[in-house]
């Protein structure tokens, strides 16, 4: 992300004029908004104030000695930048969330940090550098394509065309034989109107050829029959080009959709959890279906098509002109009102389909809604409320549809008599020279036939730039994951060791944007076989910090160390086949119960499946099932309920016996008496093991050896559970805030109690 | 990222209490140990007797009328307030945020004004409420309207000079009230509002929000441009 803009010439000279020449110029980033009107001025940090420079004048400038902490706040409709200036708010600047929000972000961080550092009267540092991605493009301002660094607008086609050449390696002339073949047939095509005319012209027409005795020995007939077989021939020909065509073009583009989503399922699965995690599971999906299929439909449809229907076009208007020039201005002449006539009434047609698409989307929209409400609507009376809506939106719906189908039903059959004026006119001058003798029949067929051809790829084309930037936007898409480079990776000699268990964060920060940390410098050092109780509000970086032990992120600074040796260090697949989670969300996959525990351990025999799942305290509900082991579960298998699937999920880490194993809230879901089955299974399987628990029931955590209380991303308290009460901190809190639920039902009981006690 | 931002933001006000909460209860057991029997016992008493309701207190928001609220410009260019809060005490505030309850149906009424929103507090409390802004003098009125203008910063568009749909997404070029925009648009169904007076919200991918007054009073080529989505 951008944090140091160039300003323009003007501004930069309001700048220069206002700050000392010894001054740094830090950051310097848009502001967009400035008394109601959209402006382009600049806020401009220095090591000493901050200027707001807009079109050659100074508005503002701020001392930063005088400033304590800034703040952003996102408004209705845009943002703004505040600071605290001598103990009162100041409003510094209003901009755009969508564009500068997440600059702005980082600047109030830097700029507390600029502030406190001038007071202290200490260096200002380096600025601070964002790696963050950009989501407009810095060429033109415009939005990228959500989720992608693509900018329709500014990519370079010529780029994107030279990876796609990359791409077809090996399926190159699989790919390019078809369109070989189909200029081949296209140019056969162009034979047949010329052979027609020397049938017509020198023989049906010939009043000079008079029938001469036998069959075989007239040329004029051995002649014709000779036409006549070239003329099936021909036609058999194009035929099985067509079929050589079609069926390498199916074969080719069905390869080049098995190797695009090959390579791209493949690297996704190597892309590290941050890369993909900010990609929904519908986009990824999309890319590898939708986008995927959109480049082969182009690769093998649209391509070739767009090849021979050009090479057609030009072909005829050459063979026009050479046949008669002066007729093929007849065809020319009503060319452009006829292209003008269709493209216009297609784009009528679209539009009018588009508005009809929307209102029977706003139908099914209120359907649904009501019919997934039907119980409140009764409730509450309002059948006859909604029937009136319904009857509105239908009615609204059926009237444009109706419209839509008349405008058609008219224009369609009228269109194609326009675009026959061409032939019309032909027909007409044709005849005329063909009474003046200064044309023959034949001539006249051919002409004609070449006349129709040059309809067909003129109202084509009008398509073509809508599809190839379509096509664009999908290669674009795909290309963009081929390209993107893993950022957790490992070293060039990552080492494979057998982890024993001991744990230590030394100062460890991070944050999924670097602008927001989400942990900061926390210092724990955890001993083999421990157990250690995760605590804190939702929000304070428990799940995170489970997530770097695991090293699906990378921390931004600091070290996490096993054993003495930094994660970094270690391959990342002896890491997390050493390390076994259960997730509060378990997913199991379709498959048996067995290949869902196996699934850790594909090798695992069925003695260690059993004993994983006693262990998990699972093995006695799974032998009560009908099918036992074998049982089949996932979306249209056996439904297990939530303490069984966690059973299940704990018996999948257990099964290759991990030095580490991460509870993240695995019991939170569940009813008192499965999370006692659970916690049995947890107390027996935690000994020998480094254990990392989080749970916000705190009963969950009661054998832990400690627990570690975090607060905004901050280790506040660590120790056992007595220590911690004692200190009367964040634990005693959170002890209290939930005991007053038992409190509370205490006092319930006792009144109920004294209730009854009175009645009796 | 925004809401996920404040949803984190929103559970710390609770949280900041018991700070400040915890950090006074040992210094005050510090500056006691004089008397030392004393000092054990009333830490013990502490420990015994602190209501856990008492951690969960809010402030009570107030109906704010000229009789009790006075508001002020602050030197920061922003709203200060000084209120008779609902203890019957004076208390000020360097700084107030103003936010509408009806922006769309009634912006003029129902005003909520709170303290700010901090990194170290979260949510700002709400102060009190304005039952409508017109019971105030007019100087106050035009304090307040001028925060609500930079708050609720919603240009009109008069005219869309260009509307062009490409890869999926609107790219327009308008004149507003604030000047010439390009405006680009995703989803132009969702994200274009008609309410049931004709009221037409867009609000583009920059975060941006524009109103439309009134369709019908637009020029062709502009209604066109809108005309499928409404």
């Amino acid at each position: 992300m951008k944090l140091f803009y160039d300003m323009p010439a003007e501004d930069r000279a309001a700048y220069d004029a206002a700050a000392s020449p010894d001054e740094v110029l830090m950051y310097c980033v848009p502001f967009n908004v400035w008394e109601e009107k959209f402006v382009s001025g600049w806020t401009a940090v220095t090591d000493r104030a901050i200027y707001c420079i807009l079109s050659g004048k100074l508005l503002s400038s701020i001392e930063l000695e005088r400033c304590t902490v800034f703040s952003t706040e996102v408004l209705y409709g845009n943002c703004a930048f505040y600071g605290v200036v001598d103990g009162t708010t100041t409003l510094i600047c209003q901009f755009l969330s969508g564009r500068n929000l997440p600059r702005y972000s980082v600047l109030v961080q830097a700029c507390e940090d600029l502030a406190k550092k001038r007071r202290e009267s200490r260096a200002p540092g380096d600025p601070v550098v964002n790696n963050e991605n950009e989501r407009f493009c810095p060429k033109c301002g415009r939005p990228f394509i959500p989720g992608t660094n693509i900018c329709p607008f500014c990519r370079n086609s010529k780029e994107v065309y030279k990876k796609l050449w990359g791409l077809t390696r090996g399926l190159r002339w699989m790919l390019f034989f078809p369109l070989f073949v189909s200029v081949i047939s296209l140019a056969i095509q162009f034979i047949l109107p010329a052979i027609q005319r020397v049938a017509v012209n020198d023989y049906l027409t010939n009043e000079k050829i008079y029938p001469l005795g036998s069959f075989a020995e007239d040329p004029h007939k051995r002649a014709f029959l000779l036409i006549f077989l070239a003329i099936i021939s021909i036609d058999l020909v194009q035929r099985i080009l067509g079929v050589i065509q079609s069926r390498l073009s199916a074969v080719a583009g069905n390869k080049f959709t098995l190797m695009m989503r090959t390579l791209l399922y493949e690297k996704i699965s190597t892309l590290s959890i941050s890369s993909i995690s900010h990609k929904s599971t519908g986009d990824l999906m999309g890319r590898i279906t939708g986008d995927v299929n959109a480049v082969q439909a182009f690769m093998t449809g649209q391509l070739p098509s767009l090849f021979t229907q050009a090479a057609s076009f030009i072909l005829a208007l050459v063979f026009l002109l050479i046949i008669n020039p002066l007729m093929s201005m007849f065809v020319f002449v009503p060319i452009p009102f006829v292209v003008w006539l269709v493209k216009n009434f297609w784009a009528t047609m679209q539009n009018r389909n588009r508005k009809d698409w929307v209102l029977g989307y706003h139908v099914r929209l209120f359907l649904q809604d009501i019919l997934n409400g039907i119980r409140v609507v009764k409730s509450f009376g309002n059948e006859e409320r909604e029937i009136a809506t319904f009857h509105r939106r239908t009615d609204r719906h059926a009237a444009q549809t109706e419209s839509n189908a008349l405008l058609f039903d008219t224009f369609f059959p009228l269109l194609g008599f326009v675009t026959r004026i061409g032939s019309y006119l032909i027909l007409f001058y044709g005849n005329y020279l063909l009474f003046k003798g200064t044309m023959n029949y034949g001539d006249l067929h051919q002409f004609n036939s070449y006349a129709n051809i040059i309809y067909g790829p003129l109202l084509w084309i009008t398509g073509i730039p809508r599809q190839i930037s379509a096509f664009l936007t999908s290669l674009g898409k795909v290309l963009e994951i081929l390209e993107e480079q893993p950022e957790v990776a490992d070293i060039g000699l990552p080492i494979d060791i057998d982890i024993e268990g001991d744990v230590r964060f030394e100062n460890v920060t991070f944050g999924y944007d670097s602008y927001n940390p989400v942990l900061e410098g926390i210092n724990l050092d955890v001993k083999k076989g421990e157990m250690i109780g995760v605590v804190g509000h939702s929000g304070s970086g428990k799940t995170t910090l489970i997530n770097l032990l695991m090293r699906l992120y990378d921390v931004t600074e600091g070290a996490i160390m096993i054993d003495d040796v930094n994660i970094k260090d270690i391959s990342q697949n002896a890491l997390r086949s050493q390390i076994g989670v259960v997730l509060q969300e378990t997913h199991l996959f379709s498959g048996s119960i067995r290949d869902n525990i196996k699934y850790a351990k594909p090798h695992a025999s069925d003695e260690e499946v059993i004993e994983a799942a006693k262990m998990a305290n699972a093995h006695d509900f799974i032998v009560n099932l009908p099918d036992g082991y074998n049982t089949m579960i996932g979306e249209k298998g056996y439904s297990l309920s939530g303490g069984e699937r966690q059973r299940v999920a704990i018996a999948r880490a257990l099964i290759h016996n991990p030095k580490i194993l991460i509870l993240d809230e695995a019991t939170a879901a569940l009813d008192t008496e499965t999370e006692k089955l659970i916690q049995d299974a947890i107390n027996k399987l935690s000994k020998n093991r480094t254990t990392f628990a989080i749970a916000h029931r705190l009963s969950t955590l009661r054998n832990a050896d400690r627990l570690i209380v975090l607060d905004k991303g901050h280790l506040a308290e660590c120790g056992t559970h007595q220590e911690l009460l004692d200190q009367k901190g964040f634990y005693w809190r959170l002890v209290m805030a939930q005991r007053q639920d038992s409190g509370m039902l205490d006092k319930a009981d006792k009144v109920l109690a004294a209730k009854k006690a009175a009645t009796a | 990222m925004n809401e996920t931002k404040t949803a984190a933001v929103k559970e710390e006000p609770k949280k900041a209490d018991a700070v400040e909460k915890k950090t006074e209860a040992p210094a005050k057991a510090e500056e006691k140990k004089v008397p030392e029997a004393k000092a054990t016992a009333d830490v013990t008493e502490n420990k015994e007797e602190i209501d856990p309701d008492d951690l969960f207190k809010h402030r009570v928001s107030i109906n704010l009328t000229p009789e009790n609220a006075w508001f002020t410009p602050s030197e920061g260019g922003l709203i200060s307030l000084k209120i008779i809060n609902a203890e019957g005490e004076e208390e000020f505030f360097e700084r107030v945020v103003i936010r509408r309850s009806f922006p769309v149906t009634s912006p003029d009424e129902f005003l909520s004004v709170r303290e700010p929103d901090t990194r170290a507090k979260g949510r700002g409390a709400e102060i009190g409420m304005i039952r409508n802004i017109h019971i105030f003098d007019q100087k106050t009125v035009d304090l307040i309207n001028a925060e609500l203008d930079i708050r609720y910063f919603t240009p009109t568009i008069s005219k869309i000079t260009s509307a062009k749909e490409k890869f999926g997404y609107n790219y327009w070029e308008a004149e507003t009230s604030a000047g010439k925009v390009s405006i680009v648009l995703n989803n132009p169904f969702s994200n274009i509002r008609v309410l049931e007076d004709g009221r037409i919200y867009i609000f583009d991918m920059d975060g941006n929000c524009f109103l439309i007054p009134d369709p019908a009073k637009l020029d062709r080529q502009s209604f066109r441009a809108i005309e499928i989505y409404i």
